[in-house]
């Protein structure tokens, strides 16, 4: 191959994951014009009237009802209530609450810290712990450790994970009393700054341990089959055959071309960070997203479900992106396909 | 990794460090601690609605009058007295000598005035039913007058939340500006103030020691702290572990392991809240049932085929109570004795006798009943709340009842909102759902009037006398009288068999009997103790032995020690082996 061949090659691929790239990232842009469509109408299948079920009971006038009935648009014909929704959406006004009455967006952006604390760092967890229990238990294949930390894993993984964090509560929390049985930090006490921190932590962390093991089995399966796919490539063979310990031989030549289908998972797990842990959150009381979405079906608040479907989707389809992304870029083969 | 093992060591170390710091805090201070699952909507009193939200209002806001414990009588609040005009259309109010806000700002009749003037005119949700018809007017500092277009029988109650003036008439310029405003401005007039609202999670109210019903005396506890739990079980659980002193709306199946408690009360509390199974009367031309279903008749015939003591049995674990005409208010003077002969007692027998003795017969053999003509199969549409806790199994349970009477039953599906419409416009037969009524019964009774038709009258169902005596009762200035007219009505109701009131649902409440004392029910006897219409235990509760209710925990520290402890001879041991391990390899 001459240089100028090699130079064109390498032009070819280069242009050809920057098409790929802009390829996903408008897919990503109609995928997300088509969720936000698809959301007005899914929950207007059926019609009916939130101002009526919401001040059932109440001792208020019917006119007031009226008055709360055009203040919400809901007296305009389904189309122009779409025209609304999608020029207010265009210009980030989720609308406001049925329920409380608040923005939409500021009822939805306080709860997203707790939600992205709890399962981000869960996340993280059973990412890297999850990822070296596969490690070991693929190289150490049909041991003790293999057979441990696939089961032990299994176990977690097969468990509901409300229910896991039921005998978490009623083990650490009720029984032993060593962390508190809900909320993310002690109602009534006036910590700031560290303290306050470490009270979350604290409180942080029962629902951060029971998803961190409900998340780990599948890190863990999916880089042991990964690694021991790898494992039986010939140039693991040459790298022993050159004399390398085996420590590096795993670490060097096996481990980081197992990792590719780990890397995606990690991204699309870190997608639902946003949609939170309704089980978990519901089970330890944590004020995140899922506690949200359980409230605004509850209502049910429409302009919540919307603002928050909007988000969970956003989230979902933005790491997609950077997974397709990160491996285009870690393995060049995927441009062929 | 060592480094990462000192890390870890260290972070483990400082969280297991946090019980310390909460609990000496929590020791300088006496605090009520409130379990509840019930989120806050928010904590406008002119807008929101939830129930938690009524009790931090009870404590932060003081009311013109107040409201008897023991049977809801007006009796005196912001106001020492109150003469009435000739007309009965009149009232003036005298407020207490040097009343004030907890900013220190005083209270005066200006505040009153503002507030009804206010609400009247940009509409305030929670108070336009009170307050349409009233004007009020400032005579001096400490007199304000109001007076009635009508003849009201619910004055001289004058119970809405006083907001203060100086606070909110800069903001509250309209309706949107007024229930747009999140009112957590800490200035109120009632015993307690509030601290801190974390949406979500807690209130924290603290006392005010200028209320007025404190008296100039100590107030006897500092602090109230209310805890949100969206897992019910927790809730229980923090309760028995001493750290909550009461819990309001625990699941019926914990009433036992908590009663068996030596140091736990629990209350099952009643203020008028129902549920009921309706049929459709089919007052509405659009809205037709079943046409065996205007048989009167055959109504009282599925009335008697429905088993109620069982469902308070297996559903309730037998801590709701019976009822044969509906609760139009929290206080159970208003329901009127329905006489046992008139009563939808649990007979099957009898159901299908006078489904028998009407021409209503199983002429082809299938099991259900066809109309007297033989044609029509009576198979009703059961509408199904999919949102009720109950709802789904009533649903299962009516089948069978049904069944047993030669009535097929399809259950139809709906979320809340849809069934509000599917009620509004009369396409069911027959649904189940319940409803939580106010002091006064005028809202109640109302919902059952032509006016209310393809809205909240959900019976579909109108009469002319009750019709009449709804508009009587409504401007009846005699209370006597006027129990009497709402028994009439309540009677004919009943007898219209539209309407089967299943039983009446209770607040399942707890407490601990080792931290607080001096608990009351709202209404006496039956009533709840906490998040009944005023909440009057708050201020009467004091501390066991005089203070340190809900002393600090040492438990706590010893078991966050011991739980950093045992971390970290896990990492210690796992970072041993995979050191050994390395070395190894």
């Amino acid at each position: 191959m001459s240089g100028s061949d090699r130079l064109t090659s390498e032009h070819a691929r280069r242009r050809g994951r920057r098409r790929l790239i802009l390829r996903k990232v408008l897919g990503s842009i109609l995928t997300l014009i088509f969720v936000l469509v698809f959301n007005f109408f899914l929950f207007r299948v059926v019609q009916t009237d939130p101002i009526g079920s919401l001040f059932r009971g109440r001792n208020v006038p019917a006119e007031t009802l009226e008055n709360l009935r055009t203040a919400f648009g809901l007296d305009k014909p389904i189309g122009t209530q779409f025209l609304f929704y999608l020029k207010e959406t265009a210009q980030l006004n989720l609308g406001i609450s049925y329920q409380t009455r608040q923005s939409v967006w500021d009822e939805i952006v306080v709860a997203i810290p707790p939600t992205v604390a709890l399962v981000g760092v869960s996340a993280v967890l059973s990412a890297v712990i999850g990822t070296l229990g596969g490690v070991i238990a693929a190289w150490r294949r049909n041991t003790w450790k293999d057979q441990s930390i696939t089961s032990g894993t299994m176990v977690f993984y097969s468990m509901p994970d409300f229910w896991l964090g039921m005998i978490m509560l009623v083990l650490f929390g009720v029984v032993l009393g060593w962390f508190p049985v809900g909320g993310m930090t002690d109602a009534g006490s006036n910590e700031t700054g560290l303290a306050l921190l470490l009270d979350e932590l604290y409180h942080m962390f029962l629902p951060a341990l029971t998803l961190t093991l409900a998340y780990l089995g599948e890190y863990t399966l999916v880089t042991r089959s990964s690694l021991l796919d790898v494992m039986g490539e010939d140039y693991l063979t040459v790298a022993r055959a050159k004399g390398l310990r085996d420590v590096v031989v795993r670490n060097r030549h096996a481990v980081p071309n197992a990792l590719l289908p780990v890397v995606t998972l990690t991204a699309i797990n870190f997608g639902f960070v946003l949609s939170g842990a309704i089980a978990v959150e519901t089970v330890f009381s944590w004020p995140g997203l899922g506690k949200a979405t359980a409230d605004a079906i509850r209502g049910p608040d429409l302009p919540m479900l919307q603002g928050l479907f909007l988000l969970f989707s956003a989230a979902v389809i933005f790491f997609n992106l950077i997974a397709d992304i990160t491996y285009s870029w870690l393995d060049p083969r995927v441009e062929e396909i | 990794m060592k480094r990462i093992v000192v890390v870890l060591a260290a972070a483990v170390l400082a969280v297991s460090m946090v019980p310390i710091a909460s609990a000496q805090e929590e020791g300088d201070l006496v605090t009520l601690r409130v379990g509840l699952t019930q989120d806050w909507d928010g904590l406008n009193p002119a807008l929101n609605f939830s129930v938690p939200s009524y009790d931090v209002w009870n404590l932060h806001y003081a009311t013109l009058t107040d409201k008897a414990a023991d049977d809801f009588a007006t009796i005196p609040g912001l106001a020492e007295s109150w003469v009435v005009s000739d007309d009965g259309l009149t009232y003036t109010y005298t407020l207490r000598e040097g009343l004030v806000w907890s900013d220190g700002e005083s209270l005066t009749a200006e505040d009153i005035a503002w507030n009804i003037n206010t609400a009247r005119d940009q509409g305030w949700d929670n108070m336009i039913s009170t307050v349409q018809n009233l004007d009020a007017t400032v005579i001096d500092e400490r007199t304000v007058q109001i007076t009635s277009s009508v003849p009201d029988p619910k004055l001289p109650t004058m119970d809405m939340y006083l907001v203060p003036k100086h606070i909110w008439e800069p903001i509250a310029t309209d309706y949107d500006a007024a229930t747009e405003y999140e009112a957590v401005d800490g200035v109120g007039s009632g015993p307690f103030i509030l601290e801190n609202f974390t949406k979500g999670q807690s209130v924290t109210m603290d006392v005010n020691p200028s209320y007025w019903g404190w008296e100039g005396e100590e107030p006897p506890y500092d602090r109230i702290v209310f805890q949100l739990f969206e897992n019910p079980d927790a809730m229980v659980a923090a309760l028995q572990q001493g750290e909550l002193d009461v819990i309001h709306g625990f699941p019926a199946g914990s009433w036992d392991a908590l009663e068996a408690d030596p140091n736990i009360e629990v209350v099952s509390g009643l203020q008028g809240g129902f549920d009921q199974l309706a049929i459709n009367g089919g007052a509405l031309p659009d809205g037709q049932p079943h046409p065996a279903l205007l048989d009167l008749e055959v109504r009282k015939a599925i009335f008697h085929g429905i088993d109620r003591a069982a469902v308070i049995e297996d559903l309730w674990y037998g801590h709701a109570s019976e009822v044969e005409a509906i609760s139009p208010s929290a206080n159970p003077i208003w329901i009127p004795d329905i006489p046992e002969a008139d009563s939808f007692t649990y007979d099957p027998d009898l159901a299908n006798q006078i489904l028998d003795d009407a021409g209503y017969l199983d002429t082809d053999g299938d099991g259900i009943r066809e109309m007297p003509d033989g044609t029509n199969p009576i198979i009703i549409r059961h509408a199904v709340n999919t949102d009720g806790d109950l709802a789904p199994s009533i649903g299962e349970l009516m089948v069978g009842w049904m069944e047993a009477i030669g009535i097929g039953v399809e259950l139809e599906a709906y979320d809340q909102d849809t069934l509000y419409g599917v009620t509004a416009e009369g396409t069911y037969d027959t649904f189940f759902w319940g409803w939580v009524p106010f002091v006064d019964p005028d809202l109640m009774l109302y919902y059952f009037t032509a006016a209310e038709l393809g809205n909240y009258n959900d019976s579909n169902w109108t009469d002319p006398t009750y019709e009449e005596l709804y508009v009587e009762q409504n401007q009846e200035l005699d209370p006597e009288r006027r129990i009497e007219i709402v028994h009439e009505m309540l009677t004919i109701f009943h007898d219209a068999a539209v309407y089967l009131p299943m039983y009446l649902g209770p607040d399942l409440q707890a407490y601990r009997a080792d931290t607080f004392e001096g608990w009351v029910k709202q209404p006496a006897d039956i009533g709840p103790i906490v998040f009944s219409q005023t909440s009057p235990s708050y201020v009467l509760l004091t501390p066991v032995g005089g203070g340190a209710a809900g002393s600090d925990t040492n438990w706590l520290l010893w078991g966050g020690i011991a739980a950093g402890a045992v971390v970290l001879v896990g990492i210690f041991l796992a970072s041993r082996r995979s050191g050994t391990k390395d070395e190894r390899e």
